[in-house]
């Protein structure tokens, strides 16, 4: 395994059309990371930044180039190799959270090992510990609607990491959140990202916190990396 | 996923939204409801005939019919040509008879004699005024042989039993009768005497002065004659159609009604017979042969025709009956089957609604690890639980339906003296059928609304609003 391109994107490109209108979302991208990074995302709205993360996490399918992940093309996949690839390799994160409404917090971070197969009683064991891991044992019983923002998050971030997945993919985790808890939040990425060792890909809007905890940080504009700052 | 996993996530999906579960669950119950009451009675119906049948060994019966009047006058020549030529083809080579074969003793003795035939009786019926503690009914007497009433009658005696020989002077007696008569227990009635007054038709009373009393109208020109019969046993009236050789109200043995005085009365033929004097008779107007088995009725039937006669054998109705109870299904299942298409629209309806209320759901069960196929098995789970719970409440309803309409059809039927009849066969395959169905049916409107669940776009479902 070459460390250096855990992730790897080459020509990379996404076009929408819509009716006779095309538009150009991501364009001729080549990235490489190496594993046990954490990579901040930026650039201004419309930009491609969540384009490039659905890609990354296998939700959408690029127009051409290709993406290896540990050295395997994720285009090349069919619908339900692409649907375990989702399920074992990576974890995504939302800036709206998107937990289930009506399930509990732990009934939303055991929801990934249902399709998983895993029988009812270790999901519930895991989900606990991915809980007590974010710090949100406590409130393990509660529904979405009785949570604060960040302890939504948390619970989402504990969704995302209960198959151990070795890539997770964060869309503004903290685009809903005040700055206080969204540092509170990213200080828990990168915590997973330095003990487990999990490779975090990060969007944000906010250059101090990509400044404090990201390894390197690239800026996209009209769909092409700008710029790609090395920090630490 | 897991199969215990599915069925545990439909069943608390459809939990969140009890309601509209009851709903739509209910439209299935009352068709497959609908559809269970219904096959229940066509089956009901169905069984209590064929079973009655078989009972009463009418399958093992050919009637005997003298050649008709058309065909013992037939005017040979005058027939138009074409007619003729399919006459002459089809009688061609057989002989015609000269003379009309007549229905009498001789002929019953001859076909008792043809291999199967147990044994054969000609049917005899006489109008009689029945008294029977001080109260009077006019009513039908059917002689029956002895042997024909303990094979065929005694199966359908409430109480009593058959008489034991031919020349008894014992009767029975239809319990129907003894309602008409308010008599409500009938075995009471069992060694109680009982009188027949025949009426016949006497022609030395055609004097002119008869008939001008019949003009003024307060004499008859029949003269009455009583016997006296004790009562041995009380007949049920039949629940269905009842066909021969029981569907008279009072039986009597041959031998007795050998020395009654009366008209018979199987048709008006018998009537001017009888009226012509006892030397004139023209033969029985029917004779019921039964046989051993039903295996000869065909070959007793040909030998009959044979001799010039006409035959009818119930077995043979037996498919125009079978015909007409598939017509009869086929209408009760067409009924059905629209209150299960307006069931299947309601599936479909709640299923497409509860697709777009968790669209964003379905986004993440995907953004997670869920493949298309997992998704397409969670809703088709949820229809197939609707299917599963309607065809379950729906045998429930079906059945208790039945029930109640049997309860209420017997509750009427009885006050005119018919037995107590399950008017409702609920056989075990029409229960699981019922629910198989109703799953299946219920299966087939979750496919529309469960491809459109694994269409979801994930990127579009999960896009913040
Ligand atoms: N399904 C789609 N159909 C058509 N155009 C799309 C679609 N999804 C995204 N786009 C377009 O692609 C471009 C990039 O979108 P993307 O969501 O990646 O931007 P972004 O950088 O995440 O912006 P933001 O910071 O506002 O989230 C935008 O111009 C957007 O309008
Ligand atoms: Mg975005």
């Amino acid at each position: 395994m070459n460390c250096a391109s855990f992730v790897q994107t080459e020509g990379l490109t996404k076009v929408y059309s819509s009716g006779k209108i095309q538009l150009c979302a991501l364009k001729n991208v080549n990235l490489t990371l190496a594993e046990g990074k954490f990579l901040g995302v930026t650039g201004p709205s419309g930009s491609g930044k969540s384009t490039l993360v659905n890609l990354l996490g296998g939700l959408d399918t690029p127009s051409s180039g290709r993406i290896k992940v540990q050295g395997r093309d994720i285009c090349e996949l069919n619908k339900e190799e692409l649907a375990i690839y989702r399920r074992y390799q990576v974890g995504m994160i939302f800036q709206s959270f998107n937990l289930i409404p009506s399930y509990t917090a732990l009934e939303n971070v055991a929801f990934p090992l249902l399709f998983a197969g895993v029988a009812k009683r270790e999901r519930n064991q895991r989900a606990a510990e991915m809980l007590t891991r974010v710090g949100l044992y406590p409130r393990k019983d509660h529904r979405p609607a009785e949570l604060s923002g960040g302890e939504q998050q948390r619970a989402a971030i504990a969704r995302a990491l209960v198959n151990q997945p070795k890539i997770l993919l964060a869309d503004e985790p903290t685009g809903n959140l005040d700055s206080i808890t969204a540092k509170e939040i990213v200080k828990t990425l990168a915590d997973l990202n330095r003990n487990q060792g999990v490779t975090v890909i990060m969007i944000s809007h906010e250059e101090l916190l990509l400044q404090e905890f990201a390894h390197e940080v690239i800026r996209l504009r009209d769909g092409e990396i700008v710029d790609r700052e090395k920090l630490r | 996923m897991r199969m215990s996993d599915y069925i545990e996530q439909s069943f608390s999906n459809l939990a969140r939204r009890k309601l509209r579960t009851f709903l739509t669950t209910f439209g299935v119950v009352i068709g497959i409801g609908a559809l269970v009451s219904m096959f229940a009675f066509g089956q009901g119906v169905q069984k209590n005939m064929t079973d009655k049948f078989k009972e009463l060994e009418l399958f093992n019966c050919v009637n005997v019919f003298p050649p008709t009047m058309q065909e013992q006058s037939q005017p040979k020549p005058a027939l138009s040509p074409s007619a003729a030529l399919r006459v002459n083809s089809v009688e061609g080579t057989k002989e015609e008879p000269q003379q009309a074969p007549v229905l009498d003793d001789d002929l019953i003795q001859r076909i008792g004699k043809i291999e199967g035939v147990e044994s054969a009786f000609a049917e005899i019926r006489f109008p009689a005024m029945v008294r029977l503690r001080e109260k009077e009914r006019f009513s039908l007497v059917q002689v029956l042989p002895a042997d024909v009433c303990q094979s065929g009658l005694s199966k359908l005696l409430a109480a009593g039993e058959p008489y034991a020989s031919d020349d008894a002077n014992s009767l029975i007696i239809s319990d129907s009768l003894l309602h008409g008569m308010k008599i409500k227990d009938a075995k009471t009635v069992i060694g109680e005497q009982v009188e027949l007054s025949t009426l016949r038709f006497d022609p030395n009373l055609l004097s002119p002065a008869a008939i001008a009393s019949i003009m003024r109208g307060d004499e008859i020109p029949f003269s009455r004659e009583s016997y006296t019969f004790t009562i041995v046993g009380v007949a049920e009236r039949m629940g269905f159609g009842g066909s021969m050789p029981v569907r008279s109200d009072v039986f009597i043995p041959p031998g007795p009604s050998e020395k009654m005085k009366k008209i018979s009365l199987t048709s008006i033929w018998d009537f001017f017979s009888a009226a012509a004097g006892p030397g004139q008779a023209k033969g029985y107007s029917m004779v019921t042969v039964k046989l051993s088995s039903a295996k000869y009725v065909q070959p007793v039937k040909q030998q009959i025709e044979d001799w010039g006669f006409k035959t009818f054998a119930l077995i043979d109705g037996l498919k125009e009956i079978k015909r007409a109870f598939i017509f009869m299904d086929m209408f009760l299942f067409a009924v059905a089957m629209i209150a299960i298409t307006v069931a299947s629209l309601g599936i479909i309806n709640t299923m497409v609604m509860s697709i777009l209320e968790r669209y964003k759901e379905i986004g993440i069960m995907k953004a997670v690890g869920a493949g298309d196929r997992d998704v397409k098995k969670i809703f088709f789970f949820e229809s197939g639980v609707i299917g599963f719970l309607g065809g379950i409440f729906g045998l429930a309803l079906g059945w208790a339906v039945g029930v109640v309409i049997n309860q209420v059809a017997n509750y009427f039927l009885a006050k005119q003296g018919v037995p107590y009849t399950d008017y409702f066969s609920f056989p075990w395959w029409l229960c699981l059928g019922a629910v198989a169905f109703s799953i299946v049916v219920s299966l087939a409107a979750g496919i529309y609304p469960t491809l459109r669940a694994a269409r979801v776009d994930p990127v579009v479902a999960l896009r913040h609003d």
